[in-house]
């Protein structure tokens, strides 16, 4: 086990771990500057866990088991009868070959079918079809893949990777919400196009690892998902060129665990000391405490898509970022919402790095002012 | 009757006591079978009231099995429907299947644990039955394929799930299902619908007109068929004959995974 390894187990304590997927990673690389959310969730940490010990609890991401229930219902008939529906969808969508309907069940075997045995037998099957002349792979069941982010190994599990021979591997997701007249919800379609590029540059990442050529990996995934009201599967291909290269930019952006850890006492703890009912016993101040050692980058946004929103957004009440993202920018080296509406008032003189922004505000200011005093 | 209106309702009130009082009594024991006694009684009641009243139409006699539901037990009926098919199949082929072609009233459900009861009896008393609904194995690893039931009298090599295995069963059941119901002559609409997932599924199956045609559904399943047949076949059997090496029971309902880590721990 490594030092980082080490240092990141004794942040968590003795809680369990709670392992990135492919979804924590698309938040992950949206706010990519955040050292608290890199930090914690490097170190395997529960979000939510920490933001109920500190009393501000949100839930992000959880699913009705009605949803879920309907997720896996929709899934399974897609794969039903050796992928039936599935073959006949890639035959008209990739041009796949009759010929080419090798499958391979990478789901677990049992229940203690471990990851890394898991692991170990995707990239066995997915290497063989790729290195092969002959049909030996087409489609892969529930692998694992694993992408290094900032010198951590996380392992993701796609629904199914699809492979033409002499051709192309494509990352097919099968979600259940419905594509309706050939439009379906944008922010759906958003995310999944992110959690399939997660996939994409995993698999790529393999495949270089493996001395074979990353560029096998189409970056366009085949996405599956319910035809207008019914539960008939349709498929449509997704560019996701763009989602890939603004992942890959920002989890190279991304400081890397090692450095911060280096910033931090050694001694430092984030357990949420957790009794025998899974609640939080800790002291909420010295957790608190901890946990505002590391700094956070807040943006609204952040409330969607992190649990700790609620406890960064207190963290930083009364400041500049709880504007947004914009006011953030356009108020550089302002830090309290105080203090700029004193720079725009007049009451208070700009240092040299405020000179910019101060300029604008008091222009804004005289601009509100003038077109209240109209009203006036 | 043996009893009268009167007797009969006077009996209900006595067991509803005697229900409130064993419960307040805190005897929950006694209650089940006060119960049925009461359902029983309120049953003659509502008979007796019948015969007084000829106005009332009569519900079913509550004896008989609602309508199109099979007599068989579950493995019974399952084995009929995998005989037919002819290949390992999952649960929802199986209880569509049934519905088709048998009497329905099939559960998935009971499905569900059908396998594990059959591995129990086998391993209990190895072959005391003529046959056992068991798993298909998967050719690699050579443990039982999440749910598939398949039947133990078939050669071990059917039985086995190679990469080609699904898609070769599919249309080996395809096949088999229109044969089976041309010979039955039972092409209704019915079974039209069981076919639908064949039918749209296999490449040339379905033609240009709307009309289902059971022998171009033949046609395309044979032709897809023989492009994979010959490479599954060898598959299955050099699997076959790795998996001969097992014991029966594991031969039936799957080995245990390779586990080298657990072995040196328990060791």
């Amino acid at each position: 086990m490594s030092v980082v390894d080490e240092r990141l187990n004794a942040l968590r304590g003795a809680a369990p771990r709670k392992p990135h997927n492919a979804r924590t990673l698309a938040a992950l690389a949206a706010n990519p500057g955040c050292r608290r959310r890199t930090l914690l969730d490097a170190a395997g940490i529960d979000k939510g866990q920490i933001a109920e010990g500190l009393g501000v609890r949100i839930s992000i991401g959880q699913m009705s088991s009605i949803a879920i229930a309907r997720g896996k219902g929709f899934e399974a008939k897609v794969k039903a009868d050796g992928c039936a529906e599935l073959l006949r969808l890639l035959r008209e969508h990739i041009g796949l070959p009759v010929p080419e309907v090798h499958y391979h069940d990478l789901n677990p075997a049992d229940a203690d079918d471990r990851i890394t045995s898991r692991l170990r037998r995707s990239q066995r099957a997915l290497q063989a079809s790729a290195e092969s002349n002959e049909p030996t792979g087409t489609l892969f069941d529930h692998p694992i893949l694993q992408l290094t982010v900032n010198g951590v190994q996380v392992r993701i599990e796609p629904d199914l990777i699809a492979f033409k021979l002499g051709n192309q591997f494509f990352i097919v997701e099968i979600k259940s919400f419905a594509i309706l007249d050939g439009t379906a919800d944008s922010g759906k379609v958003a995310a999944a196009a992110q959690q399939s590029a997660v996939y994409v540059l995993a698999m790529r990442e393999m495949l270089q690892t493996a001395g074979l050529d990353p560029a096998m990996v189409s970056d366009q995934v085949v996405l599956v998902c319910p035809k207008d009201f019914s539960n008939h599967p349709v498929a449509e291909l997704l560019d996701v060129r763009k989602q890939l290269a603004t992942l890959k930019r920002q989890l190279d952006r991304m400081e890397s665990v090692e450095s911060l850890l280096r910033l931090l006492p050694p001694d430092l703890s984030f357990d949420p000391r957790l009794d025998a009912a899974g609640r939080p016993t800790r002291d909420p101040q010295e957790l608190a405490a901890a946990i505002f050692q590391v700094t956070a980058r807040y943006s609204p946004e952040c409330l969607g898509a992190c649990e700790l929103g609620g406890v960064c957004r207190a963290e930083v009440s009364g400041m500049v970022p709880v504007l947004g993202r914009v006011v953030r920018e356009d108020l550089g080296g302002i830090d309290s919402i105080k203090e700029a509406v004193e720079l725009a008032t007049g009451l208070r003189e700009p240092d040299a790095g405020q000179q910019q922004a101060a300029d604008l505000l008091r222009r804004a200011y005289g601009m509100r002012e003038a077109a209240l005093g109209a009203v006036r | 009757m043996p009893e009268t209106m009167d007797e009969l309702e006077e009996r209900i009130s006595l067991l509803r006591g005697h229900i409130r009082q064993a419960l307040a009594a805190g005897d929950r024991a006694a209650v089940p079978r006060l119960r049925a006694e009461l359902r029983t009684a309120e049953l003659s009641w509502d008979s007796a009231l019948l015969e007084s009243d000829d106005s009332v139409p009569a519900p079913s006699p509550s004896g008989t099995l609602p309508a199109g539901m099979s007599l068989f037990p579950v493995r019974e009926q399952v084995h009929q429907v995998l005989t037919v098919l002819g290949v390992a199949a999952a649960p929802r082929l199986i209880v569509a299947t049934h519905e088709a072609l048998f009497a329905g009233g099939l559960i998935a459900t009971k499905l569900a644990s059908l396998r594990r009861d059959e591995e129990r009896s086998f391993r209990a008393a190895p072959y005391s039955r003529p046959y056992y609904v068991c798993a298909a194995l998967a050719a690699d690893q050579l443990v039982a394929v999440r749910g598939l039931l398949a039947i133990s009298t078939w050669p071990l090599d059917r039985r086995i799930m190679g990469p080609l295995s699904p898609r070769v069963d599919f249309l080996t059941a395809a096949i088999r299902l229109v044969r089976h119901l041309q010979t039955t002559g039972e092409l209704g609409p019915q079974s039209i619908r069981l076919l639908w997932p064949f039918t749209n599924n296999i490449p040339g199956a379905s033609g240009p007109a709307e009309e289902f045609e059971p022998s171009r559904l033949i046609a395309a399943a044979q032709a897809e068929l023989r492009i994979h047949e010959e490479s599954d076949r060898q598959q299955r059997e050099a699997a076959a004959e790795r998996a001969r090496r097992l014991s029966d029971a594991e031969q039936l309902f799957g080995g245990e995974q390779l586990k080298a880590v657990r072995s040196v721990t328990k060791r």
